[in-house]
């Protein structure tokens, strides 16, 4: 009598199990075949849509050997420049900004920039880039461009020239020695945030 | 108080109320995935924001993310394949919320990118880990109602 009970147990366990591993079983080919569904459809989608972007990462290195970072060209205007935005020494953006030829844009925090900046710079945190997409598409797009972040430890200044020559800008420049180098050549410099 | 809960959702209200739960967490994620699957290099440009994925994985995400949002919703209206369906948006939202969270310990601020790709919508901050905690909270509730009917199957049967 007692061996049946245990044996009947056994055999419940097992059942229940079996039960389980079905259900898991069946939840995973369910998962499996929804992500399957989607990507056949989203990779499909790319070529209908108007905004489609390709499957791979383009990936650009800015800069020379010693300052070369990678950045990925993203997508964000299929018509933009494939082109990498190249840098600009300390006496060419130095006159740019005496002749106003050209637009700077600070890409640290707003308490980085608010602490000092380049007189006349615009704060546009790269992080914060697409919070900026209605500003920036209301400015001529064959205004050169010089972006900036604190020197040559950050490499805010090169992402957000990509992402500007990415959106359609034809003139970007990098400026690699950043707000450090300004500063230290005396050059003129605001601190309202 | 567990009792109580679980004779509610095994009620007939209880299933009402989990299925208007299911709906409006569905109609929801096919919301917030429409802006994306419109805009995937704006999309794959917020994923990149996060620095946390490898740059060549940002296109690959930014094209599977929305559409994958887009089926479940899908299939959480519709209620097939529903059980799959809120697994793989719980596990999104678990990862979610951890980016987020990430994002936020880093001092990192921007449009996290969660429900459009629209500069509108508000920034980094613990109401997005919230709302992600709240929608995480859903799917856990139609789960443990699946299991509460299930059981009282199991129950009736014996």
């Amino acid at each position: 009598m007692r061996n049946r009970l245990v044996s009947c147990r056994i055999q419940l366990q097992l059942h229940l199990l079996s039960f389980v591993m079905n259900q898991m079983s069946k939840l995973i080919k369910d998962i499996i075949t929804l992500v399957i569904v989607s990507t056949i459809l989203g990779v499909s989608a790319q070529v209908v849509l108007p905004n489609g972007i390709g499957l791979r990462t383009e990936i650009t290195v800015v800069g020379d050997d010693s300052t070369g970072v990678a950045v990925a060209s993203v997508s964000i205007n299929p018509n933009g420049a494939s082109e990498a935005a190249t840098n600009i020494s300390l006496q060419k953006a130095y006159s740019a900004y005496e002749n106003g030829s050209a637009i700077f844009f600070d890409a640290r925090s707003p308490e980085e920039f608010g602490s000092g900046h380049i007189k006349a710079a615009v704060n546009l945190p790269v992080h914060a880039f697409l919070d900026s997409l209605n500003y920036l598409e209301n400015l001529d797009f064959n205004k050169h461009i010089i972006t900036y972040c604190d020197g040559e430890d950050c490499n805010a200044s090169i992402d957000l020239a990509a992402d500007l020559k990415m959106m359609g800008f034809a003139q970007v420049n990098f400026f690699f020695g950043g707000w450090q180098e300004w500063r230290d050549a005396g050059y003129p410099v605001g601190s309202k945030p | 108080m567990r009792s109580t809960v679980e004779n509610f959702l095994a009620s007939k209200p209880g299933k009402l109320f989990v299925r208007i739960v299911q709906i409006g967490l569905g109609l929801l994620f096919i919301y917030a995935s429409l802006d994306k699957i419109w805009n995937p290099g704006l999309f794959a440009k917020s994923i990149s924001n996060y620095r946390l994925l490898p740059l060549p994985l940002l296109h690959i995400s930014a094209i599977m993310l929305p559409w994958i949002e887009l089926i479940c919703g899908l299939a959480l209206v519709t209620n097939r394949y529903q059980r799959a369906a809120y697994t793989i948006i719980g596990g999104m939202l678990i990862i979610f919320i951890l980016a987020i969270a990430s994002a936020m310990s880093r001092g990192l601020d921007f449009n996290c990118g969660c429900f459009s790709v629209d500069s509108e919508e508000s920034n980094m901050g613990l109401m997005k880990v919230v709302q992600n905690v709240g929608l995480l909270f859903s799917c856990v509730l139609i789960e443990y109602r699946a299991r509460v009917v299930h059981l009282k199957q199991a129950a009736t049967l014996d």
